[in-house]
């Protein structure tokens, strides 16, 4: 499939939960109508600070090379799921999904998901698309998930196809035996262009100011690691202290240059559907 | 939790069943995801191709007493859930979650205006009170969750098991055994990936007093008639989960479920099965709510 991510910090009219319920509220519900779409989630960064969660101490030894200015740089993020590039770009057309007078009908609010972008964020979404390794199919149950994200930016000396292999061999293999997990998936950032003809030709994010910006955010990391916790104690205190403790830290000190964590709230407002859609209409 | 089960039946002067899929799954649900203090919303809608044509001669060995044309009285059917009866019937409150010019606002256009064109409208009266009114059969129902539900990241199946007590039981007495005799064989069915008992509420107003104004048809004598029609068919309805089809016939097949054959013959006046394709708006969140807008 085609994954997408996109970045975005609010817009300075709104506090963090302002965003939230702007994000959450009135852009996803147009969001999640966008044509074809296969799978829509939000991930807003999380009120508590995981050294409130996990310990200031157990956050510092997992953490390595952290940027100072990391969490200005936006407050949530929104993944798209698409068939193909051409769904994706098709999705900002209107939907025939509103029934009125003279039956179903197109609504380009669909296509324009809402409008609010100028009102929403500041700036245009950090919008990339992610080489995606599905390590452990993500279960969810009927209630929130403890969502942990693990950013990671590959060691200089280590060519990008290597640490790919590396990054979703025995690495992703470790990690996903670790216990209290529900899912895990693996990121990579890949440099397909997924903001042309996605985003208006003025949009910020088509400046100098725009490129510069997204940038500096692009060069703190080069890949997520999603995790969907059952039980994050568990997960922890195995990751810090469990049988395979030891090797991941130094498989990370081989693989990584930077490696952080952001605990995330997950809204999930389309559920992924990893196989062949429905020849109807389903979200 | 709070939950209210609402069939509905699309406008079918202007809408096929798949166009009605796209106006409330799209549209619709576009405003109705919003309402305040949701704290689950899935959206239930036939399958285009009846269980009797997948399964075969084997659907009479598992049904008996199915009420005639049962999927005409409805095309969907939403199940919303609330952490009480008051955040439902004050789900209509409209709240800032649209950002705006102004910052954090109340959306203007939030709408349920469609639901005049998209549900099967109550016809006209001579003094027009039933304008812009559609027929619908808000239920609440007392879950019982016996398998947690839950989900891949695939469309499964999910199966509806209709039910209608045994006239020779008492309420209590049907629901006693339902839960002590038959859903604790029924929940060990191989191959369920969830498994919710609900019985419906017994007052047929539960769901809508206070929700629709007092003067809306559905408290009309006409309106009530209707109603009575469509919620006498059934006491309750069982939620189903499975992989697949094939693993639904696979557990109809079952050593567990010939146990539950002859007990099916002392509780039930009727049973009968319907698959639906879930669309799942808001994952429901039986734990506590977080202290933010969250869905």
């Amino acid at each position: 499939m085609l994954k997408v991510f996109g970045f975005v910090t609010r817009n300075p009219s709104l506090t963090h939960d302002e965003y939230r319920a702007g994000h959450v509220g009135y852009h996803n519900s147009f969001g999640r109508r966008l044509n074809n779409i296969r799978g829509y989630l939000l991930n807003v960064r999380s009120n508590t600070h995981l050294n409130d969660t996990f310990g200031e101490q157990v956050v510092d030894q997992l953490t390595r090379g952290e940027p100072i200015d990391f969490d200005e740089q936006w407050d949530g993020w929104g993944q798209l799921m698409f068939d193909s590039k051409e769904h994706y770009i098709a999705g900002r057309t209107p939907a025939r999904d509103r029934a009125d007078a003279n039956g179903l009908q197109d609504d380009e609010m669909a296509g324009r998901v809402g409008g609010d972008f100028d009102y929403l964020y500041a700036g245009s979404p950090f919008q990339f698309h992610v080489d995606e390794h599905v390590a452990k199919p993500v279960i969810r149950p009927e209630r929130k998930l403890f969502k942990l994200a693990q950013f990671v930016k590959r060691t200089a000396d280590l060519e990008p196809d290597l640490f790919r292999a590396y990054w979703t061999g025995r690495y992703a293999t470790l990690i996903s035996q670790l216990p209290g997990l529900t899912g895990l998936v693996f990121n990579l950032r890949t440099s397909l262009d997924v903001m042309t003809e996605f985003f208006p030709a003025d949009a910020e994010g088509f400046t100098s100011q725009g490129i510069e910006r997204r940038n500096h955010f692009y060069s703190s990391w080069d890949g997520i690691i999603e995790y969907w916790l059952d039980d994050p104690a568990m997960f922890i205190d195995e990751r810090q202290s469990g049988q395979h403790s030891q090797t991941i830290t130094e498989m990370e000190a081989n693989l990584f240059d930077r490696v952080f964590y952001r605990e995330v709230d997950e809204t999930v407002a389309v559920l992924p559907n990893r196989n062949l859609a429905p020849d109807f209409y389903h979200r | 939790m709070y939950k209210v089960f609402a069939f509905l039946k699309r406008n079918t002067a202007l809408l096929s069943h798949d166009e009605y899929r796209a106006g409330h799954v799209g549209f619709h649900c576009c405003n109705s995801r919003r309402l305040k203090n949701l704290r689950g919303y899935l959206v239930n809608i036939w399958a285009n191709e009846d269980l009797r044509a997948k399964l075969g001669d084997q659907y009479d060995a598992i049904s008996f007493n199915e009420p005639e044309a049962f999927t005409d009285y409805w095309d969907g059917f939403p199940e919303v859930y609330f952490d009480d009866r008051e955040s439902w019937t004050r789900a209509g409150t409209p709240e800032p979650t649209r950002a705006t010019e102004d910052g954090l606002s109340i959306d203007e256009d939030w709408t349920f205006d469609d639901v005049r064109f998209l549900f099967d409208p109550v016809e006209s009266v001579s003094d027009e009170s039933t304008a812009g009114e559609f027929h619908s059969h808000h239920l609440h129902m007392e879950e019982h969750l016996f398998v947690p539900v839950s989900r891949p990241e695939h469309k499964i199946t999910k199966v509806i098991q209709f039910f209608r007590r045994a006239p020779t039981l008492s309420t209590d007495a049907f629901q006693a055994k339902m839960l002590e005799d038959y859903a604790a064989i029924a929940s060990q069915l191989p191959g369920l990936l969830g498994y919710v008992v609900n019985f419906q509420d017994e007052n047929m107003d539960a769901a809508i007093e206070g929700y629709y104004p007092a003067d809306s048809w559905r408290f009309s004598e006409a309106g009530r008639a209707h109603r009575a029609e469509f919620s006498n068919l059934f006491d309750g309805a069982t939620e189903m989960h499975f992989e697949s089809i094939e693993d639904f016939i696979k557990a109809m097949n079952s050593p567990e479920h010939q146990q539950l054959t002859q007990l099916e013959r002392s509780l039930f006046d009727a049973l009968w099965y319907v698959e639906v394709d879930e669309n799942l708006i808001v994952i429901p969140n039986r734990d506590p709510a977080p202290g933010f807008y969250f869905r």
